[in-house]
């Protein structure tokens, strides 16, 4: 084994509540610069709630999330997004009055702690440069998608939140998604992904966590997830969980 | 900023300079000074309701809340620019106490907010605090009586005012509040401290609203609590900005010129048929032009100011 | 005189249950907001004014007449309007501001036909003598307007927990979209709410002559601000919760009365607020703001 850099991310023990329900139950894992990390698991199982978690959206009830060798227990979103951490929403959230181009200059200017991207060479290397100047409400989905993406690139983050974001997306701008995520990966970034998606996962991820009922159940290799007896019992069997 | 330096130039100016020098051409001051009230109370609206999406439909309050400020600083003596200060005191003040209010969303806040401000005219209005407000008995300010004086003041603000909105339009902060507007959870990834960015908002509107109201209550200098928190100036406000547009610098304005204008054309003389028509209008518009008359432009791609 | 106040505070807040319902209803299942909903329970006063000054109509029959009309009425008043908000990217605000538009309309309007003299229909109408209840003795037409209300609220009750057409509305509630999706006509379970909802205005309106003493072209925006406290205290968007929300502030107003008259009027609005802001869903509510 080569000596790695500590991780970027570590999460330890992780739980959040809501009301009886233990939506994350006592999750860790870690995330090195420029690394994917997958996270499957069936629905319910915790996944969205731990990018939400911690993404600052929603306050963690017990563990531990270290990002960048600091603590970061609670921070709200705008200072996450300062610190290098941003993200993606299950569901795009555009500015929609605003134009393509103001989306982005909204977080290149209030989020980015560092020095912020060229505005027109991120969107044109997302292919959103010939919508610049229409208002975001009238795009697409997926374009709604990709715009999600390329304001979170505009604070230039360490740490990229993806919630499902192949959702969607017809296979050429699956495809597309998938060597965008690994780019950016292989210039340093590290990248939680959220995914239904196997084939996108396989392609994008060098490691996953199978979730279940708020835990991890299973760290490692997409391939070898794929063998693994709890692996199975929760995919096929469906009895717990869910 | 030089879209905001032209802004600047071609549309405050001019609309100040117009309203200073218009005494000279037009008797009627006191019509004067309520159409610079409006378009003051309108762009004051514009920067809460235009830039973040809350609706104060007890803007009045803050409005009532500097008038009488401004009288009871004036009654007990004070130089009405100190007295005017004190209104746009009292406009903070009561900004920050219904600051917690900003956590309501949609309709809660509105109405949270005209029930505040009924709160607000029941407690100066009370007869038990006379002896500070005068009651339901109204004040007097002769002393410092000063029509002209006043109606300069209230041109100033209405200046003030509108170039708070070009700077909202056209610089970074406004852009802020334009997406948390859109949406406070993705503004706030966007790093967007959104409640400091709305909190600003809010008191900016609040301060414009208490220095309209304190030169309201050194124009007419004498006036009862219904008078300065008719909940009619509330919903002028409202009226006059989403008529014309809200968010933009020329829609509040044309909202206030031509409504406020046919409102003294036909209303004065028989105000239930004034009533009736501005109700049947106001129904038209949000039917039919929700984004007000400005949207004719913005929906063709033109960018209005 | 504490007991005394309390009685009359329940019978009290059960007619500011039924002020509010139709008002809590529309927002349930719209998502708008009626600003014009107290001048519909003043065009109700009105309309049992007019009954029974002209052809000497009981205000109970009036009260059966109105809930048929004024559903009538606003079936088609729904289709003119709502579809076409609804459709508006901030309907919600929107709706606030249209329906001042109609307030507006509605207050002009009657002040042209009424004039603006205060009008009342005799209290010996709804019974010649007080009604002793539990020891404490209450005004007749209180007793009747407390005996309607609860009328009102079991039968709206019963409509939307145990009718076709109100399982629904029930669906439309709790998500338009989905109610939409699964084949279910929006519109016309929209519309017939909006006619109930107007007609339990209505009928508020019938017995507001004898609770607020005499009414006005004027009242709407008082009794608007009564009604919107008390389903913000008890929960907007749950009709049912509106009883609760009617007898806290019934009772809490007689308690302001007798012991703190001076600053009685103060209290809607800071009840209002404070629930407001303590739990923005209501009493009964679990709709969490999350940003």
């Amino acid at each position: 084994m080569s000596p790695e850099p500590p991780p970027l991310l570590e999460v330890r023990d992780l739980v959040k509540r809501f009301g009886g329900f233990r939506a994350l139950d006592g999750l860790s894992l870690d995330l090195r610069a420029g690394e994917v990390l997958g996270l499957v698991g069936p629905n319910g199982s915790g996944k969205t709630t731990c990018i939400n978690t911690i993404g600052g959206l929603q306050r963690p009830d017990g563990g531990v999330v270290t990002y960048d060798g600091r603590r970061i227990p609670g921070l709200r979103p705008h200072r996450l997004s300062r610190l290098g951490i941003n993200r993606t929403y299950q569901s795009p959230r555009p500015f929609a009055s605003l134009t393509v181009r103001e989306n982005v200059l909204v977080a290149a200017t209030e989020g980015c702690g560092s020095t912020p991207p060229d505005l027109d060479t991120l969107l044109a290397s997302l292919g959103l440069a010939g919508q610049a100047a229409r208002p975001a409400g009238e795009l697409n989905s997926a374009e709604q998608k990709t715009l999600d993406l390329a304001r979170a690139l505009a604070t230039a983050p360490r740490l990229l939140l993806v919630d499902e974001l192949a959702a969607g997306l017809n296979p050429t701008e699956l495809l597309r998604m998938a060597e965008r995520l690994r780019a950016l990966a292989d210039r340093g970034m590290a990248i939680l992904v959220v995914e239904h998606l196997m084939g996108f996962i396989e392609r994008v991820t060098d490691r996953v966590i199978v979730m279940n009922a708020g835990r991890a159940i299973f760290g490692g290799r997409l391939a070898e997830a794929v063998r693994d007896g709890d692996v199975k019992r929760v995919f096929l069997g469906g009895a717990h969980g869910g | 900023m030089g879209r905001g330096w032209r802004e600047l130039c071609l549309i405050v100016l001019p609309t100040v300079a117009i309203a200073a020098w218009a005494p000279n051409l037009y008797g009627n001051v006191l019509l004067l000074f309520n159409f610079v009230l409006y378009i003051t109370l309108a762009q004051g609206m514009n920067a809460i309701y235009g830039f973040t999406g809350y609706l104060p439909f007890g803007y009045v309050g803050f409005f009532g809340a500097g008038a009488y400020g401004f009288a009871i600083a004036a009654m007990a003596g004070v130089h009405p620019a100190a007295a005017l200060a004190v209104a746009g005191g009292a406009g903070i003040a009561l900004g920050l106490i219904l600051t917690p209010l900003l956590r309501l969303s949609g309709a809660y806040f509105a109405i949270a907010n005209l029930a505040a401000a009924q709160a607000v005219y029941q407690v100066v209005a009370n007869p038990a605090l006379a002896p500070i407000t005068k009651g339901p008995y109204g004040v007097s300010l002769s002393a410092v009586f000063a029509p002209r004086a006043s109606y300069l003041v209230a041109v100033a603000l209405m200046g003030a005012t509108m170039a708070a909105i070009v700077w909202l339009r056209n610089g970074r902060f406004g852009l802020a509040l334009m997406a948390l507007r859109d949406d406070p959870v993705s503004a706030a990834s966007a790093g967007v401290n959104i409640v400091r960015a709305r909190t600003i908002a809010w008191l900016l509107s609040a301060l414009v609203a208490s220095l309209a109201g304190g030169a309201f209550a050194w124009q007419i200098s004498v006036f009862y609590p219904e008078t300065a928190f008719d909940m009619s100036i509330s919903i002028f406000a409202i009226v006059f900005t989403l008529f014309g547009g809200a968010g933009t610098l020329l829609g509040p304005l044309i909202g206030v010129l031509l409504l406020y204008g046919v409102y003294n054309w036909i209303g004065i003389a028989v105000p239930q048929y004034f009533q009736l028509i501005y109700g049947a209008l106001i129904v038209v518009l949000v039917l039919f032009l929700p984004n007000g008359l400005v949207s004719l432009l913005t929906q063709r791609g033109i960018r209005v100011p | 005189m504490l007991y005394h106040a309390v009685l009359g505070g329940l019978v009290y807040g059960l007619y500011f249950t039924l002020v509010g319902l139709g008002l809590n209803l529309m927002f349930g299942v719209m998502r708008i907001v009626n600003l014009a909903h107290g001048d519909v329970i003043m065009l109700g006063a009105y309309a049992a004014w007019a009954l029974f000054t002209a052809w000497a109509v009981h205000p109970l029959l009036a009260a059966l007449a109105i809930l048929l009309a004024f559903t009538a009425i606003g079936i088609p008043v729904y289709y003119l309007i709502v579809p076409r908000l609804l459709r508006a990217r901030d309907a919600e605000m929107l709706s606030l501001i249209l329906f001042f538009g109609l307030q507006q309309i509605i207050e002009a309007a009657a002040t042209i036909a009424f004039g603006t003299t205060e009008r009342s229909i005799p209290g010996r109408v709804l019974g010649h003598h007080p009604v002793r209840i539990l020891g404490q003795v209450l005004p007749a037409a209180w007793v009747w307007a407390g005996a309607v209300s609860a009328v009102c609220v079991a039968a709206l009750y019963l409509y939307l927990y145990h009718s076709p057409p109100g399982m629904l509305t029930r669906a439309v509630m709790s998500n338009r979209e989905e109610a939409k999706a699964s084949g279910i006509d929006v519109d016309r379970v929209c519309s017939l709410a909006f006619g109930i909802a107007l007609a339990l205005a209505g009928i508020a309106g019938v017995f507001a002559p004898f609770m607020l003493g005499s009414v006005t072209p004027a009242i709407g925006p008082d009794l608007n601000i009564a009604a919107f406290a008390v389903i913000v205290i008890g929960t907007l968007g749950n009709p049912i919760g509106t009883v609760l929300g009617g007898i806290i502030y019934g009772v809490s107003l007689m308690l302001m009365q007798t012991f703190l008259s001076a600053w009685a009027n103060l209290l809607p609005n800071l009840l209002l607020i404070a629930v407001l802001l303590v739990r923005p869903s209501g009493l009964l509510g679990r709709r969490v703001r999350r940003a």
